[in-house]
């Protein structure tokens, strides 16, 4: 069957989970030789609609047709064989196994005996992408950036020719998402067609030829580059006209909240984690935080927060020292401190529970008697659904049922309740569309205007530099430097990040 | 043949029902098959069953004295398998607190008798809550595997009774035979409508629980707990003392259960006092949603199947073991049909012809 | 799960009607009421091939005699749950309840209260009322014929003996066991092992292997399964059984059995319950009643045994013999029945010693 002649083409591709329509006809050309975005906001269906083609899921109904055949995929498997290859943000690797045992895994050809062949058939690859991995080396040893690379040889040497990348970008430094983009330019020269998910506008901008919108379910347009802008991607996404700015607020006091000195501590396996940090926060002041995954933000949140055990060091909250209290010894004491944890479900929200439930959580505490009052928090929950345009069809549905975008409106909205005086925000817009975006830097600059200081944990660059009015860097649990957010470039932060101190900055 | 699972996405009701029925068709279908080969009518055996459960008072009775320990015990798992504390102990836990209870009611026989009762229920509570404290100090403190440690206490517990039945508690006037000294009229739990009053408890009990894990602090935060130890840590629980509180409530009410058992049915303290309905009573916490108006529901009607079978036993003279097979296989399809309502099998037929097209 | 519970229900309740409106055609256990049901307690299996075995021979030989309808629940443990079984099949119509083993003794006494229109049997005790009585049989007379089979066969002069609870009958059995053995063989000890179950094949057969491993060559047992005769088998040893004849389990190694054969009594009973003539007793019968006997010899057994045991059988139905007449000595040579004097039957019923030549405690 013959339709049309672009090298991929999905045709009419519905699918439903339960009740919800996750795809709805949608169609979708990508031609060999380009690199094709993939724009929408949560939930519009991209990551469903690429693991159909990626043999993950089975449509429902719909046609995939990959140069001009149609093919029925059940699963990654056969989708391989059809040369589509799709690199998950999750990296699907054996940590105590090398590169090269990685990349032979899982094939059915000899393991053992023609090992040789294949590295040579392996460095081939290596050489016509530009691709540079250790073969020799294990995965466990490797940063985030060398499995992804791995990732993608392991998938090329698998034959495919059709590569989808989901949200590659996300666990990247600066520096290595040059690198991966070098890569996909190369992918494109030697004829592959490569598909890239994002939600990161700039980076589109920068390396897609052509861009595919998606909304609910639906294709909306599919636009060449030069033919279009941010603006109007971003208004098709959203399918309203949207101001894109992140807006910066002037700091209004110089009220010092907390003062943060020498604080070490270190992991179960007695390893240092957080190496003598100091900084302060003013009131009225966003301080943002930069570093790679893993550079010790996640302990560092949560040692302020009362939840990791501090080895030394002093943490003072309006000349009080928090260190080595627990979060019962926090509301006893009525240390007016909020914490939005980077995992919302796993420490700052009950999944199963619902929104009155979750709201609980916070007051139970505060009320008389050995019962749980759920009246107010009921009204609560009310109010937040209001306030914060929570998208829910009641406040006793669980919330897992919810988008990210929702959850993350609950959560902020019950934190921020309580009134805090200082508020520690790890990855606050991470996985959410930009519209939620923009809705959450509004509420952190109404809550510093207020007089809130705000501890701001990011990975996105843009948000820090436009949103901060400081950035401290974090690099293998040390800080490598705090900038002021007005006079950096994501250079010198990408530097930092890599380890580099700022020159004036003495620890 | 070659064949897959795949996890379902969220199923509509209609599906449910289905799979729901399907299973039951099936367990009736295969006992029914079973029964056929024993020589016997499968649907006389089965309205049998549902008349020697519920035929007459008397039976009505019988299949609700089965029912109070399972009612009972399931809401005591209910308290731990909330806070994923996988409780399997509830064996030892039942025979603890009939051992403590039998001390008071061998020692103190004298005692008037609403006294002895009580106390003897107290001590029944204390017994299984301490028994329930061990493991969960050990899992608390060193974060030791509670399903293992819960498990290897039901036996030490039922050694523990086996040694006193054959040693120091036997009855010096029951000839050489290994009982312990049945407990005097004070001792024993008085009947109230036919049964003994141990459905009184169970209901109330039922209330208590209710509330407790609906509507009481400590029962919210164990459910979060449960959900997920840090946000419980997030949200200021003390994880070590929530961990013991609940496990002292869960063994309590195991422990109560035991009492019951050992006083109103038994009339003494037996290795056989527990006799399994501590693991029995898993499988209907679970069934029961640890939920507590389900879980009288779920054990009243397993209380039933156990009725029917052995009405069937003496009524077809099917031996014991053909009566639990059937029994087995009731259950099996039932609790099986879960799986299927988030699994479903890709077979292989399906599987091969549209890998060869994608290869073609 | 509530979804599944709903369904559930739904159906349960739908089958309840279902049953309501099927109540006039009745199941089989409403069938008959004019018909006289007994019910039998076991203790074990019917399949055990020997004491549940034995009994439900009795069982089935009294519905082929008397026409009756029996019900029966096997493996009924001797706890409170053996209530529960009496009460159940009175709930189904028996009127006579035979209740075969001595654990249920208690029960039966509790029961029998609740019910006093029902005619209880109880097997092995010794308590009784006015519904309720107790019969045995002097399983001893044949025991101690086997004893001679055992004692005539050993060379080693060790004889093992799988033993159930030290309670008076078993104590009695061997007693009797180890009087017979020193009739023939003087010299000869027998060694004891208790296993604390009635019915646990696994159990029973480790200690006869236990028993094998101390050098004893001959195994008897007060046990209702073969594990014992099947270990002694395995080791190229001799046996002797209880309660049936064992020779399919034990080939090589069987030489004979005191077996019961309970089906006359049965019928006795139950036909005097439906004249109205029954009566609460103690029914202790002997060899001469019929109720115990000696299996046939098999080739295992030693030569001549068949003629010394044939004597000893004549001399005990004639009167002359009596397995516990005076002198005996207990384990520490203490006289417990002087010469010429004979145990009476209340002391044999509440026998808590052994007699000189036993290797074993009781009370442990």
């Amino acid at each position: 069957m013959k339709n049309g002649s672009a090298y991929v083409s999905m045709r009419d591709i519905t699918k439903i989970f339960g009740t919800v329509l996750a795809t709805d006809g949608m169609n979708l050309d990508v031609e060999k030789g380009e690199i094709h975005a993939l724009l929408g906001e949560n939930g519009a269906g991209k990551s469903t609609l690429m693991n159909m083609l990626s043999g993950i899921y089975i449509p429902d109904s719909g046609h995939i047709f990959i140069d001009n055949q149609e093919r029925k995929f059940s699963s990654p498997r056969d989708a391989i064989n059809a040369g589509v290859g799709m690199i998950h943000q999750h990296f699907k690797l054996v940590d105590i196994l090398t590169a090269l045992e990685n990349i032979l895994l899982g094939q059915r050809k000899g393991f053992l005996l023609q090992k040789k062949e294949q590295e040579i058939e392996i460095r081939k690859i290596m050489e016509k992408f530009h691709l540079e991995v250790d073969l020799k080396k294990y995965v466990y040893e490797m940063s985030v950036g060398e499995k992804q690379n791995l990732e993608i040889l392991k998938t090329l040497y698998r034959g495919a020719r059709v590569l989808i990348l989901d949200e590659p970008t996300a666990v990247l430094t600066p520096q290595e998402t040059v690198v991966l983009f070098r890569i996909m330019r190369r992918m494109k020269e030697q004829g592959c067609a490569v598909i890239f998910i994002s939600h990161k506008m700039n980076e589109v901008m920068e390396i897609a030829d052509r861009v595919t919108v998606l909304r609910k379910g639906q294709t909306i347009d599919t636009l060449k580059k030069e033919e279009t802008n941010p603006q109007e991607l971003t208004e098709l996404m959203v399918g309203r006209p949207i101001d894109l700015s992140i807006k910066r607020l002037a700091r209004v006091t110089d009220e010092r909240v907390l003062k943060v000195s020498n604080l070490r501590a270190l992991n179960e396996e007695g390893i240092e984690v957080l190496k003598g940090i100091k900084f302060d926060l003013c009131a009225g002041e966003i301080l943002g935080v930069a570093g790679i995954a893993g550079s010790g933000q996640k302990e560092l949140c949560e040692a302020l927060a009362g939840l990791y055990p501090i080895k030394e060091g002093e943490i003072l909250f309006k000349g009080e020292d928090l260190a080595g209290k627990n979060p019962k010894e926090f509301i006893s004491r009525g240390i007016s401190m909020s914490f939005i944890p980077e995992d919302r479900l796993g420490m700052g929200l009950v999944a199963s529970m619902d929104m009155v439930d979750n709201i609980l959580l916070k007051q139970y505490h505060h009320t008389k008697g050995i019962f749980v009052q759920r009246k107010p928090a009921a009204t609560k929950a009310k109010e937040i659904i209001k306030k914060l345009d929570v998208q829910t069809p009641g406040i006793d549905h669980p919330i897992k049922n919810l988008s990210g975008g929702n959850i993350q409106k609950v959560l902020l909205g019950r934190e921020l309740d309580s009134q805090p005086e200082l508020l520690i925000t790890a990855y606050p817009v991470r996985g959410l569309d930009i519209n939620t975006c923009l809705k959450i830097y509004d509420i952190l600059n109404e809550e510093k205007k207020k007089g809130v200081a705000i501890l701001y944990i990011a990975e996105d660059l843009d948000s820090l530099l436009g949103l901060c009015d400081r950035i401290m860097v974090i690099s293998n649990g040390e800080i490598t430097g705090i900038v002021d957010a007005r006079k950096a470039t994501k250079e010198q932060l990408g530097a930092m990040m890599l380890g580099k101190k700022e020159d004036d900055y003495a620890v | 043949m070659q064949f897959r699972l795949v996890k379902k996405p969220e199923i509509t009701q209609r599906q449910y029902t289905v799979i729901i029925l399907t299973a039951i068709a099936l367990a009736l279908l295969t006992s029914g098959l079973f029964i056929l080969l024993l020589g016997l009518n499968p649907i006389q055996v089965y309205l049998a069953m549902l008349n020697g459960a519920f035929g007459s008072t008397y039976r009505l009775e019988q299949t609700i004295i089965v029912a109070i320990p399972l009612v009972i015990i399931s809401l005591g798992i209910a308290v731990a398998f909330k806070m994923k504390f996988w409780n399997i102990g509830a064996e030892g836990q039942v025979i603890m607190g009939a051992f403590f209870a039998s001390y008071l009611a061998l020692n103190y026989q004298d005692a008037p008798k609403p006294l002895l009762l009580l106390g003897m229920l107290a001590a029944g509570f204390l017994g299984g809550g301490l028994w329930g404290l061990i493991p969960a100090f050990f899992k608390a403190r060193w974060g030791t595997n509670e399903t293992i440690v819960t498990l290897m206490m039901n036996y030490i517990a039922l050694k523990w009774i086996t040694y006193l039945q054959y040693g120091p508690w036997k009855d010096p006037n029951s000839m050489g035979f290994p009982k312990i000294p049945n407990f005097t009229a004070n001792a024993i739990l008085p009947n109230f409508l036919g049964v003994h009053l141990g459905w009184v408890i169970a209901l109330i009990l039922v209330v208590i629980m209710y509330f407790f894990m609906n509507h009481s602090k400590k029962g919210f935060e164990i459910a979060v707990l449960g959900e997920s130890l840090n946000t419980a840590r997030y949200a200021g629980v003390n994880i070590f003392r929530t961990i013991l509180f609940s496990m002292f409530i869960s063994g309590g009410i195991c422990g109560l259960a035991g009492m019951i058992q050992a006083s109103a049915v038994g009339n003494t303290l037996s290795v056989e006092v527990a006799g399994g309905v501590g693991y029995t009573a898993i499988i209907t916490a679970w069934l029961g949603a640890l939920k507590a108006p389900w879980i009288v529901l779920v054990s009243v009607l397993f209380a039933a199947l156990v009725q029917g079978s052995s009405y069937i036993q003496s009524a077809f003279g099917i031996s014991a073991a053909s009566a639990s097979l059937i029994q087995a296989m009731i259950l099996f399809f039932v609790l099986g049909s879960d799986f299927f309502t988030k699994y479903k099998v890709v077979f292989g037929s399906e599987f091969l012809t549209r890998g060869k097209e994608a290869r073609e | 799960m509530k979804r599944i519970l709903t369904v559930l229900l739904v159906i349960l309740l739908s089958l309840t009607l279902v049953v309501g409106c099927a109540q006039k055609a009745p199941a089989p256990a409403d069938e008959g009421k004019e018909k006289m049901k007994v019910g039998f307690v076991y203790i074990g299996p019917p399949g055990d091939g020997g004491w549940t075995y034995a009994h439900d021979q009795g069982r089935k030989y009294l519905e082929q005699e008397l026409g009756v309808e029996t019900i029966y629940k096997e493996s009924v443990p001797e706890d409170q749950q053996s209530e529960k079984v009496m009460r159940d099949m009175i709930d189904q119509g028996a009127k006579v309840l035979f209740v075969t083993s001595f654990g249920y003794m208690d029960h039966v006494e509790k029961v029998a209260k609740e019910y006093p229109d029902i005619t209880f049997m109880h097997c092995s005790g010794f308590k009784s009322a006015e519904n309720f009585g107790n019969y045995f049989g002097r399983i001893e007379e044949p025991r101690y014929l086997s004893g001679i089979v055992a004692g005539m066969k050993s060379e080693s002069g060790k004889i093992g003996y799988v033993a159930a609870f030290d309670i008076p009958e078993v104590v009695r059995g061997i007693n009797a066991f180890t009087l017979g053995v020193q009739s023939v063989n003087p010299d000869a000890v027998v060694k004891v092992k208790w296993t604390n179950t009635w019915y646990d094949p696994a159990k029973e057969k480790e200690a006869a292997i236990t028993l094998l491993d101390e050098g004893v060559d001959i195994i008897a047992q007060h046990q209702d399964t073969a594990g014992p005769q099947v270990a002694a088998e395995e080791r190229g040893k001799f046996s002797v059984g209880y309660n049936s004849d064992m020779a399919a389990m034990a080939p090589k190694a069987y030489m004979t059995a005191p077996v019961w054969n309970w089906g006359p009594y049965y019928v006795q009973q139950v036909k005097a319950v439906m004249d109205g003539t029954w009566k609460a007793e103690a029914y202790w019968g002997g060899m001469k009643d019929g109720i115990v006997d000696l299996a046939p010899l098999t080739a295992n057994a030693p030569e001549g045994a068949k003629e010394a045991v044939e004597k000893a059988k004549a001399d005990i139905l004639a009167g002359k013999l009596n397995v516990f007449a005076g002198p005996l000595k207990d384990q520490n040579g203490k006289e417990m029945v002087p010469a010429g004097s004979v145990l009476s039957d209340q002391d044999q019923l509440e026998m808590k010693w052994f007699v000189e030549g036993v290797e074993g405690k009781i009370g442990q």
